[in-house]
């Protein structure tokens, strides 16, 4: 559930973050100015009502001025107004920056995720990955719209009240003040109190959610052993302890929220003490008591808050921190300039030279492999399951570099491809025919808006390649036909279906060497014939390595390669093989039956 | 039950609390009003005789009164939110039960984050509206009703016109109430596409590299991602239009005040100190108004969260199931759904002592499908002796770990065909039946716990003896005593990685520990090496002889052991017998064992 990196505290403000966060929030300078300029002028104007109803007092009501009174009323209406326009302006503008920085990091977060290599996705987890991208962001945005910038609002009030206050009458506004380090030192004890019960708050709740997320797992073990009673004392226990937790921040929470009122009412009586004194003796006016009453009010809330904001820019600058870290992380796999197109002719359209390879921190899975395979060679691999036989398939289409030894492709080294034309070059049929949300049609053209050559353009050439892979009668029978819609993963469709799917987006996609990785799901026996008529439709005039599964994809292969503990061990035609009774013999026994003789 | 009965219901026990919030509260209300009544009085005072010494006096009212409404609102916010927490804690707690009581058909029908969802945050819905929505709602209407009186004594006529902006205030709330509803939730769903297509991207991503769709998959989320920043922009719109408003709305009292207000203090129908505590209690209304919007919000959540854990709670108190007395389950076997499959009562897990008498197990013509699916087990029959090992042997998927699941009633068989020392084991309570079986999953199943509480899950008493010879014998002993740790080392997530093979044997272990009667070993040395597996079967040997035990596995050398094979083939018996006879008839059994055969001889090649 939660990660322990979830309780890294950081810095409120940590300078490079921030230069990082301003070149991203650059593009929407103008928002941003306009924003900084809104903050501090709504502050202002939010000061001018109870100076107006000093005024009012002072010098119309107290004289009788009805006519005048109402010149004020006019007034205060004008800045009632004007307070509403910019409050509306400023609220949004800082909710358009903020949705914009938030909507660019995001960009650039899965923009950079679609270039990182395969190492880097077994590395991080998938859930964790969606927190940058979707939570993360959300955090850098919550930064703009109550964090960063309504500071600075709550400054230019605090240095308004202040300056007005003085003015009013300087004495009564430092014996004000002296209430402020009181309130400084009470919001902080509190709000760091209360921050550290909640820190208590959100390990306890993680652990209750971990021990809930197991026991629904593991609920049948638990019903087996009969142990209902022991996991729910256990879980008692987790429970208490959360609200106990709860409650305690509960304690501080409340606690400041009620001492900061209760100064705010102690102001008053303070100031009705020694300013009503003040008045009695002519240094200030009523009305003056009166704005003095209302600005030290708006004095308290930006103090008591502070400690909230400062919580909320520790957390976003936790999360520009992973945000950054996310986007600094280079792509392992970095391409070379060649385009394809041979430099000279080349005699194999794939060879392997030695090929040693382990997968991080893994034993080798390959290991000095050698093959090559011809300009339209069909090439079956087989071997016992977890030998590497899917690893060779990936090594071609570089989606991982060799450990050592060379992988060429058309003659020339994969790393010196440029990654996106090896791709296109050399396709690549995973074993699990992934399906992405949206129609038939965008599940099949994939990849031609990359440019591939062949295949041709319109929907004729579509309705070709369907009927070469057996799939024209199974999309004409789906609603909608090529615009039927592909639920998550494909769940509206048959695993024979997926299939046939995936080998027509192979045709589409007509790269010249294939690299295909049978299924092994089994499919009812109609779906069975239709695939196997269309993988030989795939395999016509193209090099290709196939991960087979089936007898007469097998069969039908140019040559066969045993792989055995991460080697080619024995090479040749399917009759041959069979009757050197090696380890091909043997496979071929377990997953077939012995052959008829 | 409609979710306010039940919240109710939840509330009832708290109600203490409750009450005692509330006096808190009118408490507070009281005190925090009488300040701009003191300070009316106090204004009034500054143009009389003997100020001076008045100004003092009201002062130190005032600083009584904040200091008693700082303590009626602590004590108003520490009752009801903790009784909230209280609330929050007690949903969680039944929640908790009742899932413990579901049966695997519920399970089969749920997805894990959507029970944790209304396990976390849904309750946490609930504790809002129990605890804080609940102060707010009751500190509002007594803000409004106090304020309202108040006012009103000084002068009805002003009064009337400070609230005349009110109406507006309530066609605000309606109006942009339900816009800024509706927009969240268009922001929300967007949201969830949004995380769909950045999960199908990265799960997908092989394919994505494969196909060069990387251009495609940016463009498509960039459509995406503009949408949700179009419809955010949209609701930031509303709300930037909505919540000024209510202060434009507050404001406008303000300005009638001091107009109005103003000419009656020059009219001299009020004095000047009423019109500052005029002054005064609008701007005590501001809060409790700009928060309105917000406390609706929290109760509308909250009373829809209610629902969904209702959902819950009802899937485990529709009973019908009452195992105890012998009657029948209505939960069939093709039917599932937390509608159809009602948990077990609680009083079927309290007869531990009811024992089961050791003996034979029994299948007579067991037919079974699992909910939605094709029969995984049709007409099956075979009996294990009491204190024999039958091992049934088949391909993947042949149904041979149904047989376990039936025995065991993670799934209720059909009545009058599965048999426990001569009876049908839906006779029995659960509770018993399972305490008399020691079953090991092939999907061995450990808790983020230690060792030593892993393997004792059937005893927590067990003695350290005890657990160290079921270890012995399940060929993990040696193995965990030279884990730094030893027995207290922690698995898991958090703690030790352990392999297939290792995690297997603790399950094993567990089982032994448990001194049952029957064994259930489902296919329990799949990720163990072949030495391993010929070291453990040796040593299980003993224990297996005092047990009736059936063994599914799709290695076979267990099965030489046995005492009687079972040959399953999609759900079917098709051949049983010894392993000599069975290997001499040519069938399934003898290439299933020429299969393994050749395994071991590839290992060497």
């Amino acid at each position: 559930m939660s990660r322990p990196d979830d309780e890294v505290l950081g810095k409120a403000y940590d300078a490079r973050l921030m230069t990082r966060l301003w070149g991203v929030t650059r593009p929407h300078k103008r928002l941003v100015i306009l924003s900084l300029v809104l903050f501090p002028l709504t502050a202002g104007v939010e000061l001018v009502g109870p100076y107006l109803v000093k005024l009012a007092i002072d010098h119309h009501i107290l004289v009788g001025d009805w006519v005048g009174l109402t010149g004020m009323a006019v007034l205060f209406l004008i800045t009632l107004v004007a307070l509403y326009l910019l409050r509306v302006a400023q609220a949004y503008v800082t909710q358009l920056t903020g949705q914009r920085v938030m909507h660019d990091l995001r960009h650039a977060l899965f923009a950079h995720l679609q270039r990182l290599d395969a190492a880097f996705f077994d590395r991080n987890p998938v859930g964790r990955l969606m927190t940058r991208v979707l939570t993360d962001a959300e955090a850098i945005n919550e930064m703009f719209t109550s964090g960063m910038v309504s500071i600075v609002g709550d400054v230019v009030t605090l240095t308004g009240v202040v300056v007005v206050l003085l003015l009013l009458n300087w004495k009564l506004a430092l014996v004000t003040f002296a209430l402020v380090p009181l309130l400084a030192v009470a919001a902080a004890y509190f709000r760091i109190k209360a921050r550290d019960c909640y820190r208590v708050v959100r390990v306890r709740l993680a652990a209750l959610s971990a021990f809930l997320q197991e026991s629904i797992q593991g609920v049948s073990v638990i019903q087996l052993f009969a142990r209902e009673r022991q996991e729910a004392v256990a879980f008692a226990g987790l429970n208490g302890a959360l609200r106990a937790g709860q409650f305690r921040s509960t304690l501080y929470d409340a606690s400041l929220y009620a001492i900061v009122e209760a100064m705010g009412s102690a102001a008053v009586a303070l100031l009705l003490w020694y300013g009503g004194g003040e008045v009695l003796a002519g240094a200030l006016t009523f009305g003056g008591l009166v704005a003095f009453i209302e600005y030290t009010s708006r004095f308290f809330l930006p103090i008591r808050d502070l400690g909230a904001k400062y919580a909320v820019m520790q957390a976003a600058m936790v999360s520009a921190e992973r945000v950054f870290a996310l986007l600094d992380t280079p792509p392992a796999v970095v391409g070379g300039g060649h385009a394809g197109g041979a430099r000279r002719p080349a005699s194999a359209a794939v060879e392997f030279r030695d090929v040693t390879f382990a997968y991080p921190g893994g034993p080798p899975v390959l290991r000095e492999c050698t093959f090559r395979i011809g300009p339209t060679e069909r090439v079956a691999l087989v071997g016992p399951t977890g030998e590497g036989k899917t690893t060779v398939a990936r090594l071609m289409t570089r989606t991982y570099d060799v450990t050592a030894g060379q992988v060429l492709v058309d003659g020339v080294d994969v790393r010196e491809w440029d990654v996106r034309a090896l791709r296109r070059h050399v396709g690549l049929v995973p074993q699990e025919p992934f399906l992405f949300t949206g129609t038939i049609r965008e599940n099949l053209v994939l990849g031609r808006d990359g440019g591939n050559d062949g295949g041709g353009d319109g929907s004729g050439a579509l309705e070709a390649a369907l009927a070469r892979a057996q799939a024209a009668r199974l999309v004409a029978g789906l609603p909608g036909g090529l615009d039927a819609v592909v639920r998550e993963r494909g769940v509206n469709l048959s695993q024979g279906q997926r299939q046939l799917l995936a080998i027509a987006r192979a045709l589409i996609y007509n790269p010249r060497v294939l690299a295909l990785d049978e299924a092994t799901s089994s499919v009812d026996a109609e779906s069975e014939t239709l695939i196997r008529a269309a993988v030989a439709e795939l395999l016509q005039d193209r090099a290709s390595l196939i991960i087979a599964h089936r007898l007469s994809t097998i069969q039908s292969a140019d040559r066969i390669l045993v792989l055995h503990h991460g080697r080619v061990r024995e090479a040749g035609r399917h009759a041959e093989l069979l009757a050197a009774g090696g380890i091909y013999a043997r496979l071929y026994e377990m997953q077939f039956g012995r052959e008829p003789a | 039950m409609s979710p306010v009965r039940r919240f109710l219901r939840y509330l009832r026990p708290y109600r203490a609390r409750y009450l005692a919030g509330l006096a808190c509260l009118l408490l507070a209300t009281t005190f925090s009003l009488a300040i701009p009544w003191t300070l009316k009085e106090a204004v009034d005072a500054l143009g009389r005789e003997g100020a001076h010494r008045a100004l003092v006096a009201y002062a130190g009212i005032i600083l009584a009164l904040a200091v008693l409404h700082g303590a009626a609102r602590l004590g108003s916010r520490f009752s009801i939110i903790g009784a909230g927490q209280w609330v929050e804690h007690d949903l969680r707690r039944d929640l908790y039960r009742t899932l413990l009581r579901q049966p695997a058909a519920f399970y089969h029908a749920q997805r894990t984050g959507d029970l944790m969802s209304r396990a976390t945050s849904d309750v946490a819905n609930v504790r809002a509206l129990a605890g804080f929505g609940s102060v707010m709602l009751s500190q509002t209407t007594l803000a409004f009703a106090g304020t309202l009186i108040a006012m009103a004594s000084i002068d009805p006529w002003l009064t009337l016109w400070a609230i005349s902006p009110t109406p507006l205030l309530v066609v605000t709330i309606k109006r942009f109430g339900q816009a800024v509803d509706d927009q969240s939730t268009a922001v929300q769903e967007q949201l969830g596409v949004l995380s769909a297509k950045v999960q199908e991207n990265l799960a997908g991503m092989p394919v994505v590299r494969a196909y060069t769709m990387e251009t495609r998959e940016l463009d498509h989320f960039a459509r995406l991602n503009a949408e949700y920043l179009a419809r955010s922009v949209r609701l930031a719109r509303t709300q930037a239009g909505f919540w000024p408003l209510m202060g434009l709305v507050g404001g406008l009292g303000g300005l009638i005040i001091l107009w109005l207000g103003g000419r009656a203090v020059v009219e001299g129908r009020i004095s000047l100190g009423a019109f500052v505590a005029f002054n005064g209690y609008l701007a005590y209304l501001a809060w409790p108004t700009v928060a309105l919007g917000w406390t609706l919000a929290v109760a509308r959540r909250g009373f829809s969260s209610i629902q969904r854990i209702a959902e819950i709670l009802d899937a485990g108190d529709s009973g019908g199931l009452t195992a105890p007395d012998g009657a029948r389950p209505i939960s069939s076997t093709i039917s599932g759904g937390p509608e159809t499959a009602p948990a077990l009562p609680p009083s079927a897990y309290d007869a531990r002592d009811a024992s089961v008498p050791a003996g034979a197990i029994e299948f007579r013509h067991v037919t079974f499908a699992y909910p939605g699916r094709d029969a995984a087990l049709r007409d099956v029959s075979f009996t294990v002796p009491a204190g024999a090992l039958v091992v049934v042997v088949g391909p993947t998927g042949s149904g041979k770990s149904t047989l376990g699941v039936l025995l065991a009633r993670l799934y209720d068989p059909p009545s009058g065909t599965v048999f426990v020392g001569g009876r049908d084991v839906l006779d029995l309570p659960v509770g018993a039946l399972r305490g008399a079986l020691g079953y090991v999953p092939q999907e061995a199943f450990l808790f983020s716990r230690s060792l030593r509480e892993n393997t004792r899950l059937a005893d927590d008493d067990a003695s350290e003896a005890r657990v160290r010879a079921a270890a012995v014998t399940a060929g993990l002993a040696e193995e965990v005593e030279v884990f730094p740790g030893a027995w207290d080392t922690v698995v898991g997530e958090r703690g030790l990685t352990l392999s297939g093979g290792q995690r297997q044997r603790v399950a094993l272990a567990r089982a032994l520990l448990r001194e049952a009667p029957y064994l259930v070993l489902d296919d329990v040395f799949a990720a163990v090496d072949p030495a391993k597996e010929m070291e453990i079967l040796r040593a299980l040997r003993e224990a297996l002889r005092t047990r009736t035990t059936l063994a599914a596995t799709h290695r076979l050398r267990i099965a030489e052991l046995a005492d009687w094979i079972v040959v399953l083939d999609e759900g079917r018996v098709v051949e049983q017998g010894r392993h000599a006879e069975l290997l001499a008839a040519g069938g399934l059994y003898a290439r299933l064992w020429r299969i393994q055969q050749i395994e071991a001889e590839l290992e060497q090649a």
